[in-house]
């Protein structure tokens, strides 16, 4: 079984989480990567929340270039503004080995939605670039009720998208992700914080193993758990090595740019 | 592999190991209205049990928690039915002294079922050290229960502050602290390192990674306790933490039974 994983960062956030261990340079991420036999991580850097995207998203470039373990995830801005083209940001994601995108709307205030990113959307869609989102990483002010909301007003607009929603939980999230991935076929979850009792088999039984992906939560989550989780969950070895990596190479390996 | 102890190689291959069961220290049962839980249920939550090598779950049911007049019922109905598997807590909810008094008067009488009491302050609105409570902590104090406490970081519940209040006052109950007093780790260590009955309660602390090194790091070792939550957490997330954290087998084997077995020995006799 190989590990692939979707959600990893570094980078000292500005205001420390929970989790008392940080992954402040790009090595002490890959040092605790390789501690737990991860194969690959998309990764990003706080700095991309917490800075500016613009100057987030070249700190990662520069950090994840030569290391093949390491594919980047970018933060999007809206195009009006000038701040990040999308012809210019499509060009920079090949030459750096960018594959998938994250959008802070609440934090960086903007609308996540076809008016505002409709072109980037657009050629999300046809390149298949997936969206990260993480329900977790929201101002104390922000429900996370409202968070879900606007993940069904973009998928109504953009069907086709291709959404991995990240750190959901641990209050479990089911009632609100499931009708997601009954109504759009390139919805995803992680698992980075999907603890709930049970819950990797019971989405396997309904939905298959394939709308599961392995998520690590590094630098603040024990990359160990959710492993355990999946490796010894009750479903056959094929859908144990989906969740686990299967997948979301396959995702990554759909990605043209 | 997620790290490479012989203890972490034997979990990771087998998924459960019959000489390193799991005792978990804190869960509940039942539905519960914010969540789909998969498996609420005691028979599905005996799968999840067998399927992680965990021999006996300690909890409160939810309907304890949140409805006083009935739940205790419940949960003592259940232990009976799987002694073996699992230990009741009697949960007070000091809104209610006159079901508080009617429970302390059948406590002895259930002590097949009940191995000590639930405080879950902050969601009851009683904080931990609120005279109404004094009599219960007596009554605790006198039996040398174990009473589990939800603690959190922050407020003026169940935080740091009214843990060290009531642990000064009644060194015969055997506390243990649900969730560590989440995000306040080293205060959380610091009342453990001052009172030798204090415990830390894991359940959540799994999810913040750092916390387990910490509380090694400063000593506590035999004062960590494994919990789930079940059916909230899946006890294969908790012990794969445990099995990741950079601790040693030696403390991977205190928080995963050894401290629960010490604990539970006393209190499982009083109920024979
Ligand atoms: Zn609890």
């Amino acid at each position: 079984m190989e590990f692939w994983d979707c959600n990893s960062c570094f980078g000292l956030p500005s205001k420390p989480s929970q989790s008392p261990a940080t992954c402040e340079t790009v090595d002490d991420l890959t040092a605790q990567l390789d501690r737990a036999g991860i194969v690959r991580s998309i990764s990003w850097h706080v700095a991309q929340h917490d800075v500016a995207p613009t100057i987030g998203n070249r700190m990662l470039a520069e950090a994840i270039r030569g290391k093949d373990q390491l594919l980047g995830c970018w933060t999007v801005l809206p195009p009006q503004t000038g701040e990040m083209p999308v012809d210019q940001l499509l060009a920079d994601m090949k030459s750096h080995r960018i594959v998938a995108l994250r959008a802070f709307p609440v934090a960086h205030r903007y609308l996540l939605n076809g008016a505002t990113m409709g072109p980037l959307l657009d050629e999300m869609v046809a390149r298949r670039i997936p969206l990260l989102y993480s329900t977790r990483r929201l101002p104390a002010s922000y429900s996370g009720q409202q968070a879900w909301q606007d993940l069904y007003n973009l998928m109504a607009e953009c069907p086709e998208l291709t959404l991995i929603v990240v750190d959901h939980g641990s209050w479990g999230c089911d009632r609100y992700f499931r009708p997601l991935l009954d109504l759009y076929e390139r919805v995803f979850v992680d698992t980075s914080m999907y603890y709930i009792d049970g819950g990797i088999e019971d989405v396997v039984a309904r939905y298959g193993p394939g709308r599961i992906v392995y998520g690590s939560g590094l630098p603040e989550r024990y990359p160990g758990g959710m492993m355990m989780a999946i490796g010894h969950a009750q479903i056959d070895d094929e859908a144990k090595a989906a969740i686990a990596g299967g997948t979301l190479r396959q995702l990554i390996e759909e990605v043209t740019l | 592999m997620i790290a490479d102890s012989p203890l972490v190689k034997a979990f990771w291959e087998h998924g459960r190991l019959d000489e390193c069961p799991v005792i978990d220290m804190h869960g509940h049962m039942g539905p519960w209205p914010a969540i789909y839980f998969p498996r609420p249920e005691p028979e599905q939550m005996l799968v999840s049990m067998d399927q992680a090598g965990v021999r006996r779950l300690v909890f409160s049911s939810h309907e304890a928690l949140f409805s006083a007049a009935t739940g205790n019922d419940y949960t003592a109905r259940v232990v009976r039915r799987w002694p073996d598997r699992f230990s009741g807590l009697m949960v007070i909810n000091g809104n209610y002294m006159d079901i508080v008094e009617r429970d302390m008067a059948r406590f002895d009488a259930m002590r097949d079922a009940f191995i000590g009491l639930k405080f879950l302050a902050a969601y009851h609105n009683v904080a931990l050290d609120d005279p109404r409570y004094d009599k219960v902590w007596a009554f605790a104090a006198e039996r040398k229960l174990l009473v589990t406490c939800h603690t959190w970081g922050h407020g003026n519940m169940n935080g740091p502050a009214q843990v060290r209040a009531v642990a000064e006052r009644f060194p015969e109950v055997r506390l243990s602290m649900a969730h560590s007093c989440y995000g306040m780790w080293e205060e959380a260590a610091q009342l453990a390192r001052d009172f030798p009955h204090v415990y830390c309660d894991l359940t959540a602390v799994f999810e913040c990674r750092g916390a387990l090194e910490l509380f090694c790091e400063r000593g506590i070792s035999r004062r960590m306790l494994f919990g789930t939550d079940l059916p909230w957490f899946s006890p294969l997330q908790g012990i794969g933490s445990v099995l990741s954290a950079d601790i040693t087998d030696d403390d991977r084997r205190n928080i995963l039974h050894r401290n629960a077995e010490s604990l539970l020995a006393p209190l499982l006799a009083a109920g024979r």
